[in-house]
Formats: structure tokens, sequence, C-alpha cells
């Protein structure tokens, strides 16, 4: 991906190399999508496919802040935490006011605040991201159990569940919502001055820093979009779910970190595409609804998840060392 | 010299004035396996009731990390230190846990075993219900509800996990008695009701005309149904825990039935068993609940906020 490796290149007109490593995993996603519709008669259907996309919407809501994280060399291991909190906080705001404005305020304020607490604990303190935010999800984990007491908060308006169960033309919201988050991100991070200067930080944070990027500044930018990303992600929960209780995101933080690092985010930092993370999310809800539908037992299922996020990672990797 | 005379004085009348014919302010340590789980914040409402009731005190004591092994093995380790008078205790790992039960023994603190039972160790006395009876007997509601015919589906709990294995063993032997159902899958959710949503989205399109759920809790039975009516399948559904939501999901008609575990209960009964060994009364060895299951025809008692109900009364307490 380096200057003179890209004007070696282009002695012969070649497609740019992040285009074939998004089409090489959309293939790998087609491949997989084709052996489950030779196995199972009910996986090519509409509602079928509109259902595995809507699942794979509530993952990429929180891989996507999270993307961003991991593109600084970063990681932010609150992530499911955070939708706790928040889901809980504005699902009693919502059932106590009414008013789910108040609701989504409420949680997209959660989310911020404490993305900007984790931004500011890596790059003022410089606490390694991973201890920071592993800290961080046991002190969401403790107010979110206090505040919550054991209840689960449920029944919500009917216009607030259209951000979850909704449809328009015949899509669900959520997925819309991520088509959109997807185009606006992709934007943001490979085409903004703001997104080049996040990827220079992962790639070589003081090459960045003696070159003029705002280094602490793009760093709390980057965990407070994480954040907000989360405070989003709770507010589709909550609408879908119709309810929260304490340990709503409990299990969440490590498939969304999953889709990251699948879809060919590097942990090292400075490589890493929103594109690639929608292709993980998509891969990674295709392989349980795959095992639903063929029936895979139990036992089994842990054990083959865990294969196929190595194999896809490893392919990956393979894929890029061969190209470069 | 007259100060410290004083003093002892003023002891002295205050251990006489709390040291009538029977004790009173008894402490009692209750130990529960988790924050979120609204059966165990139940199950504190009832211990604390209970205790209030006989002028006892409670200390609670849970992890904060939900059902964690060392956790609970160093409160052991503080309770035994402070020395209250007697414990109530729900095993977080019913293995696990027996070593912090021989440190309670060895400190010779009377305890009483509440909801999982323990697999060693000396108790006053075992409090709990029968999570494989409860899951039969609530499949059995769904079944006869179906007519004893058609596809089921079985959401289980977390595979490993002893409830979720007694539950799934009820759900199946329970299926075993209708020879016309026919279980089409079985398959875990966690005890998470997105991934139950998710899950049910995902086998309802290989088994369309389900006409039977049975979901290992109310978490889950509640994320399959909205599943269900998204699809507008016409199936019924159950779950386990007697939840405020799932009986409320009853009365609004969308959820069949509801296993009830009463947490309340057991918090109540395991305490009072303990305040009651201290007073010398005689006590049960073993107090196992017998299986109600919640319908839109029984559910008035359940219709009530937790902090709002009363523990039953001793002489109805059945005692085995």
């Amino acid at each position: 991906m380096t200057a003179a490796s890209s004007e070696a290149r282009a002695a012969r007109p070649t497609l740019p190399p992040e285009l074939i490593r998004l089409l090489l995993r959309l293939a790998a996603v087609l491949i997989v999508g084709v052996a489950l519709s030779l196995l199972s008669g009910a996986f090519l259907t509409v509602v079928n496919l509109v259902n595995v996309l809507r699942q794979a919407a509530l993952l990429f809501f929180m891989s996507s802040g999270l993307t961003l994280v991991v593109i600084t060399a970063g990681l932010d291991l609150s992530v499911g935490a955070t939708i706790g909190l928040a889901a809980c906080i504005a699902g009693t705001a919502i059932k106590s006011t009414g008013d789910p404005w108040i609701g989504v305020a409420a949680a997209l304020a959660v989310g911020a605040a404490v993305g900007l607490l984790n931004g500011m604990m890596v790059s003022l303190l410089r606490i390694p991201s991973f201890i920071a935010t592993y800290g961080m999800l046991w002190v969401l984990q403790g107010v979110t159990y206090t505040f919550m007491a054991g209840a689960t908060v449920y029944g919500f308006p009917h216009g607030f569940r259209e951000l979850g169960n909704g449809y328009f033309f015949g899509m669900p919201i959520p997925v819309l919502v991520m088509a959109a988050l997807l185009v606006v991100g992709t934007l943001f991070a490979q085409r903004s001055i703001w997104g080049q200067q996040i990827t220079m930080i992962g790639a070589n944070p003081t090459a960045a820093r003696l070159s003029g990027v705002p280094v602490r500044r793009r760093l709390i930018l980057v965990y407070t979009l994480s954040g907000l990303a989360a405070g989003f992600a709770s507010l589709v929960f909550l609408a879908r779910l119709n309810s929260a209780e304490a340990d709503i995101g409990g299990s969440l933080t490590l498939p969304a970190i999953a889709a990251v690092l699948i879809g060919g985010t590097s942990l090292f930092g400075g490589v890493g595409t929103l594109t690639g993370t929608f292709v993980g999310t998509l891969l990674l809800t295709l392989v349980l609804n795959g095992m639903n539908l063929l029936h895979v037992e139990g036992n089994w299922q842990p054990l083959v998840t865990g294969v196929i996020i190595v194999a896809a990672v490893w392919l990956d990797l393979r894929g890029s060392r061969a190209r470069s | 010299m007259k100060r410290v005379s004083i003093i002892a004085l003023a002891l002295a009348l205050a251990g006489g004035a709390a040291a009538p014919a029977f004790a009173d302010g008894e402490t009692i340590a209750v130990l529960t396996k988790n924050q979120t789980n609204p059966f165990f914040q139940a199950e504190r409402v009832g211990a604390a009731k209970a205790a209030a009731a006989m002028h006892a005190k409670v200390l609670q004591y849970v992890p904060t990390q939900p059902d964690s092994i060392p956790e609970q093995m160093s409160q052991i380790d503080d309770i035994v230190t402070k020395k209250p008078d007697a414990i109530v205790m729900v095993p977080v790992d019913y293995k696990a846990m027996v070593a912090g039960v021989q440190k309670i023994n060895a400190a010779k603190i009377p305890v009483v075993n509440v909801t999982d039972r323990s697999a060693g160790g000396d108790f006053v006395a075992f409090v709990g219900a029968d999570d494989y009876s409860i899951a039969k007997s609530t499949a059995e509601v769904l079944l006869k509800a179906i007519g004893g015919k058609g596809d089921v589906i079985i959401i289980e709990g977390v595979r490993g996990a002893a409830t979720a294995q007694d539950r799934l063993r009820g759900f199946k032997d329970a299926i075993a008695e209708f020879p016309n159902v026919k279980l089409v899958d079985s398959q875990p959710a966690n005890y998470q009701r997105l991934q139950a949503m998710q899950v049910m989205e995902n086998l309802l399109q290989s088994n369309p005309n389900v006409a039977g759920v049975m979901a290992a809790n109310d978490a889950m039975a509640i994320g399959a149904m909205d599943a269900l009516a998204d699809a507008n399948s016409k199936a019924k559904i159950v779950g386990i825990n007697g939840t405020k939501e799932a009986v409320d999901a009853i009365k609004a008609g969308k959820m069949l039935a509801t296993g009830d575990y009463n947490g309340f209960v057991q918090g109540c009964i395991g305490t009072e068993i303990a305040i009651r060994y201290l007073r010398h009364e005689p006590v049960p060895s073993k107090v196992t609940q017998p299986s109600v299951v919640v319908q839109a025809s029984n559910l008035g008692p359940y219709d009530v906020p937790v902090d709002k109900r009363e523990c039953p009364a001793w002489d109805q307490i059945q005692k085995n």
C-alpha cells in the first residue's frame, strides 16, 4: 500500500487494491451463501435474506465505530457495556416521560460521554486502550446493574419501535440506516482529511505527530464516535426488542470485534475499511443463520463459529500478502 | 476509671435489653448469584421481607460480575470473618462452591442452601424448585393447548449450565408423552432475548408451520414471541421464571404460560428457616416448591410487583 508499490502496479491498468480486497471478501460471502442455498431450501428466500440483513445491521452499528478505533491500533472493549447502560437509561427515560426523543437524546449522550472518557484515558493519560476500555466495561456494568437492580423495562411507544421493526419500501429501517451509515462512514474514513489523519495515526503515530496531525484530538474523536455508535445501536436494540435489561450488552462485544477483524481491519492499526467490516458482519450473521437452518447441534455451534472466524482472517491475511 | 465503669454499666444494660427469652435482631447474610436476573432480585426482596417480619437484619452479597466463582469465594472469606448469625446461600456454581461451603461449615455458621442445590457441604436445609418438573409441566400445558399434535421448537439456555440441561430434559420428556407432536428443532439462545429473537427468525424459515415454542426462560420466550408476531405465526409459546413481563404478555394473550420458579418465595422460606433455626425452633431439612404453571386462568397472584408481595405463611409451606 506504499507509494512505491502502487507506482510499480501502475505499469499495467488494474483495479485499486482496496477494491480487489473488497471483491474477494464479497466472493467469500457469496461462496458461503451458495453453499447454504444448496444445503437448505429455506436459505435463498427474500424473507430469510432480509432477516439476515437486519440481524447484520444490529451488529454493524456497533462494529462501525469500533472499526475506526481499531484503525488507530486501539481497541474498545466497552461497546457492549455502553449499549447496556445507554439502553437501560434510554428505556427508563422513555417509560417515565413517554417521550421517545428524550430517550434518543439520553442514549446518544451516554454513548458519547462514555466514548469521550475512553478517548481521554487513551490520549491524555496514555493508558493502553485495552486496559482503559476494559476498566470502563466494569464501571459501566456496575452502574447499569445498580441502576436497574435486576428489573426489566419494557413496552415502548409504537412510533419509536419503527426504528427497529419498521419497513420503508419493503426494506427494514435498520438495513436502510446501515446502508446510509456505510456510505457516510466510508466517505469520512477514506476521503476526508480527518479520516486520513486517523489512518496515519494507526500506521505510524510518531510520523503523524511530526507531520502536524493533532493526534490527541483525533483519538478522542475516534473513541467518542465509537461510543456514539454504541449509543445509537442501543436505540435500535431497544426498538427491536421492546425491552432492556442490565445484561443486554454482555454478549455483544466479542462478535463486534470479530466482525471488524474478519473485515480485514488490522489490530496493528493503519489498515481497515467500513466496507470490510460490513462484509465481516454479513459473514458472521450468515454463519449463525446457516447453523440454525441446518439444525447444527447446540454444542457444536461455538466451535463452528470459532473455526470460521480464524479461517476468514487467515485467508484474508494470506490474500493480502500474496498480492503485495 | 469512672468513665470505664459507666461504659461497662451501659454495655451491661444494653446487653441485658437485647437478650430476651428468644433472640431478636439476628444478622443473616444472603448470597445470590447476580444482579441481572430478576429471579435473584425477587429472591433478595423475599429474604428481606421475611427477615423484617421476624425482626432480623439481612446483609446482601451479590457478585459484581454475574455468577463469578472467585467473587463469591472472596465474599465467603469476608463473611466468615464478620460472623453473621446465619447464612442463606445460592451457590454461583453447585460444584465449585463446595469449598466455600466447607469454609462456612468450619466457621460453624449455620447455612441454608436455596435455589441451586450444592453438591456438598453441611446445610440446615435446602429450599428450591425442581427445574426438571417445572419445565415438564410447563411444556405439558403447551402441548395440550396445541391439541397434542404438530411441530414444536425448543429454545435452550446456556449449554453446560445445570438449569438449562434440566429444563431441556423436562421439555423433551413432556414431548415424548405426545406421540403426534414432532420436535423439529432445538437450538440454544443462551438465555438472551436478542439471540432468541434471531434464532426464532431463522428457524421460522425452515419451519413456517410450527405450532408451539418452548423457551427455557421468559426473556427468550418474549424475544421469540416478537419474531413469531413479525412473521404472523400463530404458534403458542411458553417460558420459565414467572417474570412480571411474561405475566403481562400472558394477560395480553400473546404468550400462553410461564413456569413458576418463584424466587421471591424461595428467598422468604430460606431466610425464615435460618431465623427459626437460630431461635431453636423445629425446621424442615428440605422444602421443594410445587410446580405451578402461570396461565391466564391463575395469574392473579403473579400480577403483583415483587416488592408488594407477602411471604407465604409458615404453616402453608410444603415441607418434605
